[in-house]
């Protein structure tokens, strides 16, 4: 039919619709006498018009839960060597059960995937090949892989039962645990991610559904490399809608290129793992925003909400490691979680930031002193004899130098946090001369003043000493609550 | 932050805007649901999100969005039907149950892969009839939602739409009968 018939019938139907004559053949011939294809074509669609019933009346509501669904295995159905005990959730790739192995009479968890995961050959090929490489993964961090079965044309995955709570159910119940606990929960994390990646392997959905907190503590990752196997690997950029039913839960933790319709790499994960750890140390997303598309918009265009805002007693050297995690650009991040445990290793131990904050007021306090003590010195000089003009000399000297060296812990503390240690250890013993040389000054003075002065001798003596006692008790302790935990 | 203009917010509410449109776009699926499924329409919310970020990160405006929104759900629905093996179902009814079937508007999802291929013969004859068949069918908007994403009157979506449907009534009638 050419497009000025059809633009003929299309005018005509909607007339009929609209005058609804009562001999429709009269009609038609009076209309389109000229054209008997157009006639015929009018006469048959809006004869079919009539008959069409309901036909197309309901938008597939109700048939759209059933196709995103697959209908669950009930209790006691047996797969193969496998006996279905309960479900235990629902994936991206179909549901999980709990069933007992009856050869070796142990609980697996066993993953059913979507039939509509599984009908192009192609991705078929790519689940074997991905479960494969994921049961070669043996790590104490990591759910295992026991085997990839197929019954009556299914695919089930046997792993291993992790009995415990997600992540996910953790941050939503539980209180923000202690700055120490999420550093070990960090560690573990980047641990057992960076066994993988050395494998050469990628999770690609690394979210806190996806790992596991046992009754005793540790965590372990689920579903690796399965997560988002539906996605193409031959080609980088393939568009992902010509694969048939993919289901990702939520973009919150896509690095910006996946969101961009790339495949990731180990980097992909090192994003998460930021948004990851992230979350579990300030309760709340880095992108935080209402929907989550707009998260998925902040992923891509804006800066994560600075961690420190959020959560200021993370130690410094984690709240690094996410800054590092959640750049935008991959060649920024870490290259792999393996330069993230070495990172969060190097830094043992942590600083706290509030006894940091501590530690630097009394640097600060201290210098002030200084300054005080030489300011004291140079008025006792006035109109006393040489030996005050010596002592002035002494304390000049020491304080000068004193302030010198504190105000170099204090830089460093904020420029190079990882050699305060050393410098801080270097700096030990010329702190502590120069405290005592001044409090020996001080004393000295508060002698000559004390019978001019008594009462302004007695202040100089006790602010010597002073000096003294904060280098030898106070420092110790806000520098140990600092730095040595 | 800080400064007058975020480049960042043009981006953020546009985001938004897609999301409250995709957002209702699936509540119109969910209407009729037992409750307890927001969670799959939260999902295929984010599938036709991340369908239109691979596809088309740059939506000029809401219209064009809404076209591509909507392609996307016409996608999803008949790749699950597919993959349900929506075909081997839909070939073996006869031809009077077939009837019946269309009519009474059962067992669509077995229909949908013949619908959608009936749909792109459309779309070669009347493009925008296929648009109006996406957007009134697939994403389920009214006459004057359909009115408004085509930029038509009401009363032109109603007419177009009973053509379509009639057309498409034929052609899915009719391949039955071969």
């Amino acid at each position: 039919m050419t497009p000025a018939n059809w633009q003929r019938v299309r005018d005509l139907f909607e007339r009929v619709l609209e005058e609804q004559p009562a001999d429709l053949d009269a009609w038609l011939a009076r209309e389109a006498g000229d054209s008997p294809d157009v006639r015929d074509e009018v006469r048959s669609l809006v004869d079919h018009h009539s008959r069409a019933g309901r036909f197309l009346m309901e938008a597939p509501a109700e048939r759209f839960a059933s196709l995103l669904d697959d209908e669950p295995l009930a209790a006691g159905h047996v797969i193969g060597p496998y006996t279905i005990v309960r479900e235990l959730g629902r994936g991206g790739m179909g549901r999980v059960y709990l069933a007992t192995d009856s050869r070796l009479g142990r609980s697996v968890a066993l993953k059913a995937v979507a039939p509509r995961l599984t009908g192009d050959p192609a991705n078929r090929e790519r689940l074997r090949r991905e479960a494969r490489a994921a049961a070669g993964l043996s790590h104490p961090g990591i759910c295992t892989v026991y085997a990839l079965e197929e019954y009556e044309g299914d695919l089930f995955i046997a792993a291993e039962y992790v009995d415990g709570q997600t992540l996910r159910q953790e941050l939503l119940s539980a209180p923000r645990p202690a700055p120490a606990e999420i550093l070990r929960t960090a560690r573990d994390v980047a641990a057992a991610l960076a066994s993988a990646h050395a494998r050469g392997i990628v999770h690609r959905d690394l979210k806190p559904e996806n790992v596991m907190r046992t009754g005793d503590g540790r965590v372990k990752i689920l579903d690796f490399g399965l997560a988002r196997a539906d996605a193409p690997d031959d080609d980088p950029r393939a568009i992902r809608v010509t694969q048939a039913g993919m289901m990702v839960g939520t973009p919150g933790y896509m690095a910006p290129e996946q969101l961009s319709g790339e495949r990731g790499d180990a980097r992909a994960d090192v994003f998460a793992y930021g948004v990851l750890i992230y979350e579990l140390a300030c309760g709340a997303h880095p992108f935080a925003s209402s929907t989550a598309l707009g998260v998925a918009a902040r992923i891509l265009h804006s800066d994560a909400t600075p961690i420190d805002a959020l959560c200021p007693a993370l130690p410094a050297p984690l709240a690094a490691v996410v800054d590092r995690c959640l750049r935008k650009s991959p060649a920024e991040r870490f290259g792999s979680a393996a330069e993230i445990a070495t990172a969060l290793a190097e830094n043992r131990p942590s600083p706290d930031r509030a006894a940091v904050d501590w530690w630097r007021a009394h640097q600060g306090i201290i210098i002030a002193l200084y300054f005080l003590a030489s300011l004291f010195a140079w008025m006792i000089k006035e109109g006393a004899g040489s030996l005050a003009v010596a002592v002035f000399g002494v304390v000049g000297v020491a304080a000068t130098i004193g302030g010198i060296l504190r105000g170099h812990l204090l830089f460093t503390e904020q420029v190079n946090a990882r050699g305060l240690v050393a410098e801080r250890r270097r700096m030990e013993r010329a702190t502590l001369l120069v405290d005592a040389v001044i409090a020996v000054a001080l004393v000295v003075d508060s002698a000559l003043l004390s019978t001019r002065r008594p009462l302004e001798a007695v202040l100089i003596a006790s602010l010597g000493v002073g000096i003294v006692l904060a280098k030898l008790v106070l420092e110790r302790s806000t520098s140990a609550a600092a730095f040595d935990r | 932050m800080g400064s007058g203009h975020d480049p960042s917010h043009d981006a953020d509410e546009l985001a938004k805007a897609v999301y409250q449109e995709l957002h209702r776009v699936a509540a119109s699926y969910m209407r009729r649901e037992r409750q307890g499924q927001t969670l799959q329409a939260t999902a295929l919310v984010h599938e036709a999100y991340l369908r239109l970020a691979e596809s088309d990160p740059v939506w000029t405006d809401r219209q064009h969005f809404v076209g591509i929104a909507a392609r996307s759900m016409r996608q999803i629905l008949v790749e699950r039907a597919r993959a349900r093996g929506a075909q081997k179902r839909w070939g073996g009814m006869n031809r009077v149950t077939l009837s019946e079937t269309l009519v009474g508007a059962a067992h669509e999802d077995a229909m949908l892969p013949a619908l959608d291929e009936a749909l792109s013969r459309l779309e070669q004859i009347d493009p925008e009839q296929a648009r109006l068949v996406e957007l009134r069918y697939f994403v389920g908007y009214t006459n004057e939602e359909t009115a408004d994403a085509l930029g038509l009157s009401p009363a032109t979506v109603k007419r177009r739409w009973a053509l379509a449907r009639a057309w498409l009534f034929r052609e899915l009638s009719g391949a039955a009968a071969g």
